[in-house]
């Protein structure tokens, strides 16, 4: 019958179509989901938010089995650190009183980029295909969540708010690999070196730094943080420590392997950072992504 | 009650894949393998064996658009494969007999072509960089063997629904 498969074959190609505009339109930058997706994940993430609770409360006995067998070492371990750290708080708390004081004498406005507000907020899924890494949370609009927000747990960032509905929001990780994904960063070094974060190693698991001028020496093991530069993160959230330095294919720019501080796969508990000065407008009317302001 | 029960295990598996995925990317496997739960994919598989076509096709629109809609956040791919899918395994069995072994490597074989044709598009939409040689390692193999497990576990139950609602629906 070759006028039905002709029929199949008419069906098969419109679909096709179809498939080519809705990538080509959900890949399009866009302010805003529109409201029925918006009222779908919502919806699924009030069935996610139930389901959450039982499940993560049972494997968390196990781990919590888990963790007492570490118990012992790891209590050694954070013994010999914690000398350590009560020197290094007093350092911190007199650096920062003596920075407020010469603030004051210079008669400097508050203008710390590193000022954040910050929600509180707990993972209720992920994205299970895993190739454009998402988590989803349980704040959204009505809480104060806006896109492009940073996003950190308590041992560094991993990610921005990639879309935010009323009760519910998306969270893009560092980790996956979408060309828009870019973050000012800074190497802190005797020389602070800029650059921007762009990509991931997937094979390596570690995050490319690239566009670092090429005179910059880097030291390994240096510390990266956000530099604020981009206009919508704020200063100062940990990265990670870079791994490794190549210069790129021309040798104008050096390009640092980072290894990302958090672990992007076991994630509960995120805080989402709100930056207390705003960003330049020119930033804002972009292409809203962390830009590329760091050079 | 039986109208029901296909609906909430849809549900149910849709919700559960996000949350299987939160809690165990990493901590059971080891983080440099990505195991992917495919549960609507089989869900869809043994409803187009058991079922019928038309009943594939339904749900495997309607949980693709949801799947892109509230996980991968870019429309259009499960929502086309999906029903696709749905509608080839009803069309391979047709040639082959509907034993349950059979169904299981048929399904088990179907999650492996929406794996690579998933990866393939997201190759060309620059979401991926891997190469084809490290996605077989680190992406099929171990997605194709905890699927294999869901669907030795499930299959039973899964077949018995299936059949169950079926033959409620002829009779009614």
């Amino acid at each position: 019958m070759p006028q039905f498969f002709n029929k199949r074959l008419i069906l098969l190609l419109v679909s096709i179509i179809v498939l080519v505009a809705l990538i080509g339109f959900s890949l399009r930058e866009r302010e805003e989901l529109s409201w029925p997706e918006q009222f779908l994940k919502d919806t699924a993430g009030w069935f996610q938010n139930a389901f959450h609770k039982p499940v993560s409360s049972v494997t968390g006995f196990f781990e919590n089995l888990n963790d007492l067998q570490h118990t012992y070492d790891e209590n050694k371990k954070l013994k010999s650190r914690l000398d350590e750290y009560v020197k290094l708080k007093t350092e911190v708390q007199d650096l920062k009183k003596e920075n407020d004081d010469l603030r004051n004498i210079l008669n400097k406005e508050k203008d710390d980029l590193s000022e954040a507000s910050r929600i509180q907020a707990t993972v209720i899924g992920r994205n299970p295909d895993r190739w454009n890494e998402m988590i989803t949370i349980n704040k959204g609009t009505l809480h104060g969540v806006e896109l492009d927000m940073a996003v950190e747990t308590s041992e560094g960032l991993i990610g921005k708010v990639k879309s935010s509905n009323k009760f519910t929001s998306s969270i893009q990780l560092l980790s996956s690999i979408d060309p828009k994904n870019r973050i000012s960063a800074v190497i802190q070094g005797n020389e602070d070196a800029y650059g921007v974060i762009e990509g991931y190693d997937e094979k390596r698991q570690l995050l490319l730094l690239k566009r670092i001028p090429f005179d910059k020496k880097v030291k390994k093991n240096s510390n990266v943080i956000t530099s604020g530069y981009g206009g919508v993160f704020p200063r100062r959230l940990v990265i990670g420590k870079v791994v490794d330095v190549k210069l790129d294919q021309y040798g104008l720019n050096q390009t640092a392997y980072v290894k990302p501080a958090t672990d992007f796969y076991d994630i509960s508990n995120v805080v989402i950072l709100k930056r207390d000065i705003p960003a330049p407008e020119e930033g804002k009317s972009g292409t809203g992504q962390e830009g590329d302001g760091g050079q | 009650m039986s109208r029901f029960i296909l609906p909430v295990t849809a549900l149910l598996f849709f919700i559960f894949e996000s949350i299987f995925a939160n809690l165990f990317s990493g901590v059971m496997f080891g983080s440099d393998r990505v195991y992917v739960p495919r549960l609507i994919m089989i869900f869809i598989a043994f409803l187009a064996i058991y079922g019928s076509k038309r009943l594939g096709i339904l749900y495997g629109f309607i949980l693709g658009l949801c799947y892109d809609v509230v996980y991968t956040e870019i429309l259009g791919i499960y929502t086309f494969l999906f029903p696709v899918l749905a509608y080839l395994i009803s069309k391979s069995m047709k040639v082959l007999q509907a034993n349950l072994l059979i169904a299981i490597f048929v399904s088990v074989f179907f999650v492996g072509i929406l794996e690579v044709v998933v990866y393939q598009l997201n190759v060309l939409i620059n979401f991926a960089k891997i190469g084809y040689p490290e996605f077989a390692n680190t992406r099929l193999l171990p997605t194709l063997l905890l699927n294999l497990a869901f669907i030795v576990i499930l299959s039973f139950p899964l077949r018995r629904m299936v059949e169950k609602y079926e033959t409620e629906r002829d009779s009614a």
